[in-house]
């Protein structure tokens, strides 16, 4: 019978930041799809002051922010947090994180069942984190850029980064399905990872703790 | 009535057209009236600037679009404050005499260029020749002595139709070629057509302040490609209220209501269409009950299309698959579902292969 201890992994700052950019993403798909295609006609539902898009805007906009904010905290951790959240834990730039991206494509090719034993995210959870936020980065510059057309700010940057409203819009469409694509694969790995390995990996977003076996 | 005497053409533009013209223009600006007499002072006693008008690849739709202006007055008064030392379309000289004339203009006096119609650069630009020139040759010997380019309609701004994918003349518009035009400041009067008070406001505004009017990013004058149609719209109410037109011809057509899902692109064009309007009838694409097709934007034959989506479809080269973003985007997802679902099975029928020791690591 194995025994754990208790270690401690993620900040309160990083859950909040994590529980933040979950939240503002569903609402920002939600009310994104809408705004594209709505799907409410209040002229057959027979709605007279229903500004239903004028919500959907206000929902997408607010969460907007929100999710931005959150981003601005996972880029603060990056740099600031304890060890586990530091950029350099999930780089594959050292030799600790190398070998770990070379057991982890083995493992999660079910070629090899040696796991590795780190507190933090793996090189390939952490990579595929990293690639997200840049996906963020990009869906809140072209974001502000549609929302501020005409401040020169957003407009000199919007125009030699993304070129016309039309093609940003495009662009904003397109990067919002890779984050579909993450939920998916982030839900999978999770209950893959919880299911061969009892480290408690799901609760450690809500409590912070994750259990290692006692050596 | 027939237009017997043929008054259209007639070079005179009575005072009351002429002030009209120049409070049109001067409302387009955004001055107030209190500027309006001195737009007529400059308009009237000014030394009328030079121009040259050069044609390029085009379809005439822009001079068309200010000739033909069915309020004759605005016609007039832009002939009438401008002199026009070479336009192909109404220019009474021909020939090496034509030339003549262009080459005098350029060499000898100030003046305004006006270009019309998008620039080719492959195989040399051979796709484009006037008296045996190619256009880019043309601008490379007009362009530098100007003291300011207009470049007029879409095609000049950012290569219109012809630049299409996968252009295959090489079509530009006039600032992408800053090795020919040689630090002549550039403005954009995009559209498809623009509206001729665009054009008006913009020399206007020149001879009045003897400078070029405020510029957005992509040289455009702000006072007119300032705001974007959607905030202008005379049916953004319905936009916000949720009452979209679902087909052409519906009920919701026949009420006015938004044309946001049927494609229009007024929240993605920069233009003062609902504002300034055209034909001096108070039309606009929109009042008619058809979506703006963003034809102010760079490449809109591209990114607008279609017409009548909301987005631009998808092209993935290898497969020669074009479709909506949308229904790429699920398929992916469904991809990505399917190689979970696979990876998930691996490793359960792993397990049910080697047993449960691979648990005790």
């Amino acid at each position: 019978m194995a025994t754990y201890e208790k270690h401690h992994c993620w900040s309160l700052l990083l859950r909040l930041f994590h529980w933040m950019f979950v939240l503002s993403i569903i609402s920002l798909v939600t009310t994104g799809f809408y705004i594209n295609n709505p799907w409410t006609n209040t002229m057959i539902e027979g709605g007279t002051t229903s500004l239903a898009m004028t919500y959907m805007r206000y929902i997408h906009f607010i969460a907007a922010y929100t999710f931005a904010s959150a981003v601005a905290i996972r880029l603060f951790l990056y740099i600031f947090g304890n060890k586990q959240e530091r950029i350099l834990d999930i780089l594959p730039v050292t030799g600790r994180n190398i070998k770990n991206l070379y057991r982890i494509l083995l493992h999660y090719s079910y070629i090899s069942d040696s796991h590795d034993d780190r507190l933090g995210h793996n090189i390939l959870a952490g990579g595929s984190y990293l690639i997200t936020y840049f996906a963020a980065l990009f869906m809140i510059l072209s974001g502000f850029y549609m929302l501020y057309p005409e401040v020169s700010f957003w407009q000199v940057w919007g125009v030699k980064l993304l070129g016309s409203q039309q093609w940003a819009r495009f662009l904003h469409h397109c990067v919002m399905w890779w984050f579909l694509f993450f939920v998916v694969i982030h839900f999978y790995f999770l209950i893959w990872n919880d299911a061969k390995h009892p480290e408690g990996l799901i609760s450690s977003m809500f409590t912070g703790v994750k259990f290692k076996q006692k050596a | 009535m027939a237009d017997t005497v043929n008054k259209t053409l007639d070079p005179q533009v009575d005072r009351r057209g002429f002030l009209k013209g120049c409070t049109m223009a001067a409302a387009a600006l955004g001055l107030s009236d209190a500027m309006i007499p001195k737009l007529v002072e400059a308009a009237a006693t000014a030394e009328r600037p030079r121009v040259v008008w050069l044609h390029f690849q085009e379809c005439t739709g822009c001079t068309e679009t200010l000739l033909r202006a069915s309020h004759p007055d605005l016609a007039r008064l832009i002939l009438d404050i401008i002199s026009l030392e070479y336009h192909e379309t109404v220019m009474a000289a021909a020939g090496h005499q034509a030339e003549h004339n262009l080459m005098e203009t350029v060499e000898k006096h100030p003046f305004i260029l006006v270009v019309e119609g998008a620039i080719p650069r492959k195989d040399g630009g051979i796709y484009c020749k006037i008296a045996g020139k190619t256009a880019m040759d043309i601008l490379a010997e007009v362009a530098p002595k100007a003291s300011a380019i207009i470049s007029i309609g879409t095609c000049a701004s950012f290569g219109g139709v012809q630049a299409a994918s996968p252009n295959p003349t090489g079509a530009a518009g006039v600032q992408d070629y800053p090795e020919l035009v040689g630090g002549t400041p550039i403005i954009n009067i995009p559209g498809c057509p623009p509206n001729p008070i665009a054009f008006l406001g913009t020399i206007l505004h020149y001879l009045t302040f003897k400078r070029l009017p405020a510029l957005d990013s992509m040289n455009r004058p702000l006072f007119a490609y300032g705001r974007k149609i959607h905030d202008h719209c005379e049916r953004r109410a319905h936009f916000n209220e949720g009452r979209f037109v679902e087909q052409y011809g519906d009920e919701a057509h026949k009420l006015g209501y938004c044309l946001f899902k049927v494609g229009c692109k007024g929240p993605e064009t920069f233009a003062n269409c609902p504002a300034v309007r055209f034909n001096d009838v108070g039309v606009w694409p929109v009042s008619v009950g058809h979506g703006c097709t963003g034809c102010t934007e760079p490449n809109f034959w591209d990114t607008m299309t279609p017409f009548y989506e909301r987005l631009p479809n998808v092209t993935i080269p290898v497969a020669g698959i074009v479709a909506g973003a949308d229904s790429v985007g699920k398929k992916v997802l469904g991809v990505t579902a399917a190689a979970v679902g696979i990876h998930a099975a691996v490793g359960i029928g792993k397990r049910l292969v080697k047993g449960k020791s691979s648990d005790q690591e």
